[in-house]
């Protein structure tokens, strides 16, 4: 296990004051702040080496053209997957809309239908629910439990030879539900074989051991900001065979094989879905990000998130015996992430959020990009405290004290 | 940015809270981000200035104070009134200090009444 007092003093944000209060950051699900290290290879690229890639031979296109690969080479490996089978976007947003666009709106047809799941966030949810609109295909929902576990029943009842896709969270965003992936991936090759399975897998490679090779899946989604790397960096992994198949997404520079003015022909992967000058600086951050992340050991981040998230909803659940907080979402940090979500009673999420700032606590407030699943607990609104690497249990002890003290400014 | 006493004060006995029955203009406005809804029901005068307004909603402490006390500020004014007031009128009746990730919720009510006026002249 790392030591958090360690690992804080890589992270040069946690040194702000707010309001003459020191941060106390709990909105990593969101995004993550960066360690010095990320900052610096950033810095670094722009001082030493700003060049575009793929467009030359002098010395400074062929060193960052380096650093981008370099940096790709190390997504692959950290999910273990090819190298070629990783494609940089801007978001996990861009990468599931990519997908949409692409295989979506080539395989799914009149008729067909496509799974999510009540968890997903909207970028897992809309861009599906839009294809099957203009398409006219049938969107399907998973239900979840009243711990907003999902029901495998349910999906098993909506899995048929219709379905085409089946899209699906890995850990919910809103929730921090870990969905059970391989009961999932397991159900629709028995009753669905030929159906897709996308994972947006935003909340878990930050966060968990990710294996490709193991998942099941066809394709997932992650952001980059959310593991420590800069804004701008993003990654959809798909698997090579059908990556092949599939038509680009966005037509012009670096994707092209031989442009003629009677026809185009497509470069190979990754490149065939990389066209314009990518985020190079983001991609470059996003390395040193994972090496970050590989060199604390995944395995010791869930366990240390997995600490925090059970102490944190012992502590939560003394406060609502005491009537003073609603918790959503699993009760057993076994089955949950470092994502802990509540409202104070009686009081609205973003009045909550705006009392705890003037504590200089950063939490989450709203319907966080999931508005179903809000509404399926029956509020308008939730308050998510999310952790990571550098969360300490002292700063979720300031937490629950100052939760103690929103009530207060509403009695008046 | 710090709770006022007013802001408090309206929020737990919002004004002019409740529905009005027809004929009357009615306005739903969304704040998709959070959730919040209001609902502005109005009756304008001849010369087009609010008569009667009455607002239901759901929402946090920013959006239901302004919804609040712009039900009892707009009474008489009308669609150029309430733009010359503007968002930062009510701004100012919340006590003028109203952070940028609250705005959506400040001006919930106003974007409401606004549409009012508009729905009054279409009609």
């Amino acid at each position: 296990m790392f030591d958090v007092k360690k690992v804080r003093e890589d992270f040069p944000i946690l040194s702000r004051k707010i309001g003459g209060a020191p941060l106390v950051y709990l909105d990593s699900a969101a995004t993550s702040q960066k360690p010095r290290q990320v900052l610096e290879a950033i810095v670094d690229f722009y001082t030493k080496h700003n060049a575009n890639i793929h467009r030359g031979v002098h010395t400074l296109s062929t060193e960052a053209t380096g650093m981008v690969d370099e940096a790709r080479g190390k997504v692959a490996k950290f999910i273990n997957a090819r190298t070629e089978e990783i494609i940089f976007v801007r978001n996990a947003t861009e990468g599931l809309n990519l997908i949409a666009y692409t295989w979506g709106r080539e395989n799914i047809k009149k008729g067909d239908a496509v799974v999510v799941s009540l968890l997903e966030h909207h970028s897992n949810l809309v861009p599906w629910q839009v294809l099957c609109e203009e398409v006219g295909a049938g969107l399907r929902v998973i239900e979840v439990d009243d711990e907003g576990k999902l029901k495998l029943g349910s999906l098993e009842e909506l899995l048929d030879g219709r379905v085409k896709l089946v899209a699906v969270t890995a850990v919910s965003n809103v929730l921090g539900t870990i969905t059970p992936l391989a009961e999932i991936s397991a159900l629709i090759k028995k009753k669905a074989a030929a159906a897709k399975l996308v994972i947006d897998g935003a909340q878990l490679v930050p966060h968990m051991k990710t294996d490709v090779a193991k998942l099941g899946a066809d394709f997932m989604a992650f952001s980059g900001h959310k593991m420590l790397g800069p804004t701008g960096s993003g990654v959809i992994w798909g698997k090579k065979e059908i990556l092949e198949g599939m038509k680009p997404f966005l037509y012009g520079g670096d994707m092209i094989g031989e442009v003629k003015l009677t026809g185009t022909t497509w470069a190979g992967l990754p490149s065939k879905f990389e066209a314009g000058t990518p985020d190079i600086a983001g991609i470059i951050g996003l390395g040193a990000a994972v090496d970050y992340l590989t060199n604390l050991g995944m395995e010791n981040v869930r366990e240390h998130e997995k600490e925090l998230i059970g102490y944190a909803l012992g502590k939560m659940e003394k406060l609502e015996k005491e009537g003073l907080v609603t918790i959503y979402g699993p009760r057993s940090a076994e089955e949950r992430g470092g994502v802990l979500t509540f409202n104070v009673v009686g009081v609205h999420a973003h009045d909550a959020a705006q009392v705890l700032d003037k504590y200089g606590i950063a939490v989450r407030s709203g319907q966080h990009c999931g508005a179903p699943i809000v509404e399926r607990f029956g509020q308008m609104a939730m308050v998510r405290a999310s952790f990571y690497v550098y969360t300490s249990k002292e700063e979720i002890d300031f937490l629950i004290e100052k939760i103690r003290e929103v009530p207060k400014v509403f009695s008046i | 940015m710090d709770y006022k006493e007013e802001i408090i004060d309206h929020y737990k006995h919002p004004r002019n809270f409740g529905d009005l029955e027809e004929p009357c203009i009615a306005v739903r406005e969304n704040n998709a981000a959070c959730g919040d809804m209001v609902e502005v029901k109005g009756r304008l005068t001849k010369e087009g200035r609010v008569h009667v307004l009455r607002w239901r909603g759901v929402g946090c402490a920013i959006s239901t104070a302004a919804a609040s006390m712009l039900s009892e500020k707009v009474v008489g004014m009308d669609k150029s009134d309430l733009e010359k007031f503007g968002v930062d009128g009510v701004v100012g009746l919340l006590g003028g200090e109203i952070n940028a990730g609250r705005m959506k919720c400040a001006t919930l009510a106003y974007n409401a009444i606004k549409k009012l006026f508009d729905h009054a002249t279409n009609s």
